[in-house]
């Protein structure tokens, strides 16, 4: 048997168990009452994120930046051509609300994304390397644990001058891997002594080619349970640094927009302007936590209903 | 009249995968000061027979019939507070020390005391300290570790507590589940001899759940092996230990005898425990054993009666 | 290992970290780009001010020099001046620091009891109304988003119907007037501070029952709850006297671990209310450039984040005897 052959029949023979687990795994998602919900709302966003893209084709007036209706030059309410109102200076609040959706999702997505690989990266290193590398790894993650994240972000803008919604993203994936990091290498340390890895250290394998090819594939599905969370924090420090008027100012996003009504004081007579924004703020974050909360228990069968005494 | 009276016992669960009968058609008896012991592997229904005793069984089980005699009342008719009563006060149960039984945040002498006080309303905080301190003389713990934490004895200590836990009440009835489980051989004949000896001196009746033949060998009157949630055969020690009829029990003691004997090979009883979802109709040992016929599989079972105080649920030995 | 040597284990990590975040602080406010002097002389000075202050800080040593010079400052109370308020940033945060203390330590207290004592009860009726109820309605407290809930809480409360001052900590009448006790000054403290509190009780509350209800759930399935129930004690008494205990060491942990994020959530909430705590203090210095105040503001709230923490610690080697003895 050539290679080739070996590689087709492995794949023919991996191919099925795994579409079973899914399957199996999506039929106890799909029981799963928050997780159909979060699914919906998280989808409605989607929605959302993907027709930001559409306003301005319609009209330059519905740029969410720098579009200003002509015949408007403060906030006024809903109306059939401004179906939120505007804001201040005249600039529709319902694309600004889908241009929030696109920042939302791109700067949960991506900082989530980075921290989880970063904690698992240091996690699968402290737990697999030990003795002082777990040492050093673990003490900074406990320092970085008590770090006040949105606090840090605060002050590095205060040195660094404005911040660039990439370099928010990155800070906050900087300082929000110790919680993965701590799980993976508690995960790794049972996986440590397991006959494979062992078989794997005898046949002269590096510690790389062991760390990735055997421990990874083994701890990345419990990484990803941690990044819907990641994702909730990301997006609520962003809205916060936002809020208070540290965001960067290229983009809009819903924190921004809740800047603006707070700060040029239309929060007691602009309700159409103050409610939507932390409606989908709050939203996002509770669909993203839903579908944590649902995944959990597709993964970890403790949490499953059956079975359960008492 | 004896102290329990267990007749025709069902108990099954409801699982994912449908009804579970764990315990099928289980009768037997035990009189006063008398102690009965059940053998079995894990699964074989000897835990759930122990749980429905106390009243016990997690809320996914229940009994489907047969009836539990205790002191000529059926069990299986009282209200919950009845049953609330009854637990600890006149049933109580000596669990697995390796396992959690202890609270690890409270004291252990405080523990002690907390089953006295609920159960004897008159008794003072103070009285009940004494009880205790008498309890802890009696199973040979030093007085001055009361008010240490579980986390602070040994196993063979908190296997002790738990002894003196379960004689607080002085109770008719003890069921002891895997005592001795998870102790080095040396603590686990003491303890065995400790229960003994206590339950003689007291008179207390007692019921013996192990997974090792050797244990039930050791300290009981009567024997009952389990398999597949039926009680395969029933009996006095010595008719049981000495002239065994079904092919389980067969199994269990050669691998008991050659282990006590002579460091010979260790006869592994081979094969899974069967499918209790649906069960066969005839006899659940049948795929493992060694004189198994095609008829064995569908014919319904029926107990042999070998001698007055020995039974066999098999269709070979008759 | 008894509690004492618990303590003081904990203080000594504790120290060290807070000095790994100081010198972490130092190089950051010395290295970024841009003119260091100019983060620490207030452009507004005079110039012999300004030499003083220069000698003071060791600004013409070598890097190591100042580090030293910054740490006795520092240890000598000496944080430097603020450029806004013009006078030494000490006496601000000390102005400021008691009234984060009393924001912080109020909310995360009633958040953590009320959302155990939430937990234990939605627990205790898995799967019935009452407990989907709580669950869902923890979700979506827990999920609001912090400044959003304030100005909602403000809007509804204090606009709409007065019931409550729209910011601030005191009232300048009750306060000015000589005839005001301590009675009437405390509650106008309290009638400021309801909703602050409740804006950062709403939010946090709900992750504590949530985690105490599944730390329930977890702990009912114990062996020794099986012991409780054998021993024919009361259901009342299994719940409270031996799943509770417990299941809330696990929350005990997440309290202590979500110190940093009530913190943000504290700043967020001052900052809002014009609450005069030190994390407004921190958003305000921020945006006015006003380098030394930010420093030794940040440095506060790590020292009071880390000092809460040991406090946790301390409680969870209380509660839990395998770490007392």
């Amino acid at each position: 048997m050539d290679a080739q052959e070996k590689i087709i029949k492995k794949k023919r023979l991996k191919k099925p168990g795994r579409e079973r687990r899914w399957k199996k795994n999506w039929a106890i998602y799909k029981k799963n009452i928050l997780g159909r919900v979060g699914l919906a709302l998280l989808s409605f966003f989607v929605l959302m994120a993907l027709c930001s893209y559409i306003p301005p084709w319609i009209d330059p007036m519905y740029q969410p930046m720098s579009g200003v209706d002509p015949e408007i030059s403060k906030s006024t309410g809903p109306s059939l051509r401004h179906w939120l109102g505007t804001d201040f200076m005249g600039r529709d609040l319902f694309s600004q609300l889908l241009a929030g959706a696109r920042v939302a999702f791109m700067v949960g997505i991506s900082s989530a994304f980075m921290s989880i690989l970063l904690g698992t990266l240091v996690g699968m290193i402290s737990g697999y390397m030990g003795k002082w590398v777990d040492t050093i790894l673990m003490r900074l993650a406990d320092i970085i644990m008590v770090m006040p994240t949105l606090l840090v972000v605060l002050i590095l803008a205060a040195l660094f001058g404005q911040l660039n919604i990439w370099s928010i993203v990155l800070i906050i994936a900087l300082f929000r891997w110790p919680g993965v990091s701590r799980v993976i290498r508690a995960q790794t340390l049972s996986l440590r002594h397991r006959p494979f890895i062992e078989s794997a250290k005898v046949s002269g394998a590096s510690h790389m080619r062991i760390i990735f090819r055997h421990i990874m594939p083994n701890v990345l599905p419990l990484s990803f349970l941690y990044m819907t969370f990641r994702v909730t924090a990301a997006i609520n420090i962003e809205a916060a640094l936002a809020f208070l008027g540290f965001g960067d100012p290229g983009t809009v996003s819903w924190g921004m927009m809740l800047q603006w009504v707070w700060k040029t004081g239309h929060m007691f007579k602009a309700p159409y302007w103050l409610l939507p924004p932390g409606i989908c703020i709050s939203l996002i974050t509770l669909s993203f936590y839903m579908l944590g909360r649902a995944m959990d228990e597709v993964l970890d069968p403790r949490l499953r209903k059956e079975g359960e005494r008492y | 009249m004896p102290l329990l009276e267990v007749d025709q016992l069902s108990i099954g669960y409801d699982t994912s995968d449908g009804y579970l009968s764990a315990v099928s058609d289980v009768s037997f008896s035990l009189e006063k000061g008398k102690s009965l012991g059940f053998v079995g592997e894990s699964g074989c229904g000897k835990t759930t027979i122990g749980m429905a005793l106390m009243g016990l069984l997690p809320p996914n089980g229940s009994v489907r019939s047969g009836r539990i005699l205790f002191k000529e009342e059926n069990l299986l008719g009282k209200s919950d507070e009845a049953m609330r009563q009854i637990r600890w006060n006149e049933i109580a149960m000596i669990f697995q020390a390796a396992m959690n039984a202890l609270n690890p945040v409270h004291r252990v002498g405080d523990q002690i005391a907390e089953a006295i006080l609920a159960h004897r309303p008159g008794v003072s905080k103070d009285e009940a300290r004494h009880q205790v301190k008498a309890l802890f003389e009696m199973v040979g713990i030093p007085k001055n570790r009361m008010k240490d934490y579980p986390h602070q004895y040994s196993g063979g200590m908190k296997q002790r507590a738990i002894i003196a836990m379960a004689m607080a009440l002085r109770p008719k009835l003890i069921i002891a589940d895997e005592p001795t489980t998870a102790l080095d051989v040396i603590v686990q004949d003491q303890i065995l001899q400790e229960a003994k000896r206590l339950q003689e001196t007291l008179d207390i009746s007692m019921i013996y759940i192990s997974h090792d033949i050797s244990v039930v060998a050791e300290t009981c009157h009567d024997i009952g092996v389990l398999y597949g949630g039926q009680l395969v055969e029933y009996g006095s020690r010595e008719s049981v230990l000495e002239s065994p009829f079904h092919p389980y029990t067969k199994m269990l003691l050669s691998s008991f005898l050659t282990v006590s004997t002579k460091r010979a090979d260790v006869v592994i009883v081979p094969g899974d425990t069967p499918n209790l979802i649906n069960p066969l109709p005839g006899c659940r040992f049948c795929e493992r054993c060694s004189y198994y016929e095609a008829s064995c599989k569908l014919k319904a079972l029926q107990y042999v009666t070998i001698s007055p105080t020995h039974k066999v649920l098999c269709s070979r030995c008759g | 290992m008894d509690i004492w040597h618990f303590t003081v284990r904990r203080l000594i990590q504790i120290i060290i970290i807070f000095f790994v975040i100081f010198t972490v602080l130092f190089l950051l406010f010395r290295l970024a780009p841009g003119d260091p002097i100019s983060r620490i002389i207030d452009p507004d000075m005079t110039p012999e001010d300004a030499t003083r202050l220069m000698a003071q800080m060791g600004l013409d040593k070598p890097l190591w020099m100042q580090y030293l010079y910054y740490l006795k400052n520092v240890l000598s109370g000496n944080f430097g001046h603020s450029f806004y308020y013009g006078k030494p940033v000490i006496e601000i945060i000390s102005d400021r620091l008691p009234n984060t203390v009393l924001l912080f330590t109020t909310s995360v207290i009633l958040s953590a009891i009320v959302g155990v004592f939430l937990g234990k009860i939605a627990s205790w009726n898995k799967g019935k109304r009452t407990d989907t109820f709580m669950t869902m309605g923890a979700l979506v407290t827990h999920t609001l988003f912090l400044p959003w809930m304030a100005l909602i809480l403000i809007w509804i409360f204090s606009y709409k119907f007065s019931w409550f001052p729209i910011n601030g900590m005191i009232s300048e009448d009750v306060w000015l007037d000589p005839s005001s006790g301590v009675v009437r000054k405390g509650l106008d403290v309290l009638h400021h501070m309801i909703l602050p509190l409740s804006t950062l009780f709403l939010i946090y509350f709900g992750s504590y029952l949530l985690l105490m209800r599944s730390s329930m759930l977890e702990t009912l399935k114990e062996d020794y709850i099986l012991t409780a129930r054998a021993k024919g004690l009361k259901e009342k008494t299994i719940r409270n006297h031996h799943a509770a205990p417990n299941a809330a060491l696990p929350v005990v942990t997440s309290v202590g671990l979500s110190l940093a994020f009530s913190i943000n959530g504290g700043a967020l909430t001052e900052t809002v209310f014009t609450w005069p705590g030190i994390g407004r203090e921190l958003v305000f210095s921020v945006s006015n450039n006003d380098y030394p105040l930010a420093q030794a503001s940040f440095l506060l709230i790590a020292a009071v984040v880390l000092f809460s923490n040991l406090l946790v610690d301390i409680l969870y080697a209380y509660l839990d005897p395998r770490i007392r003895y």
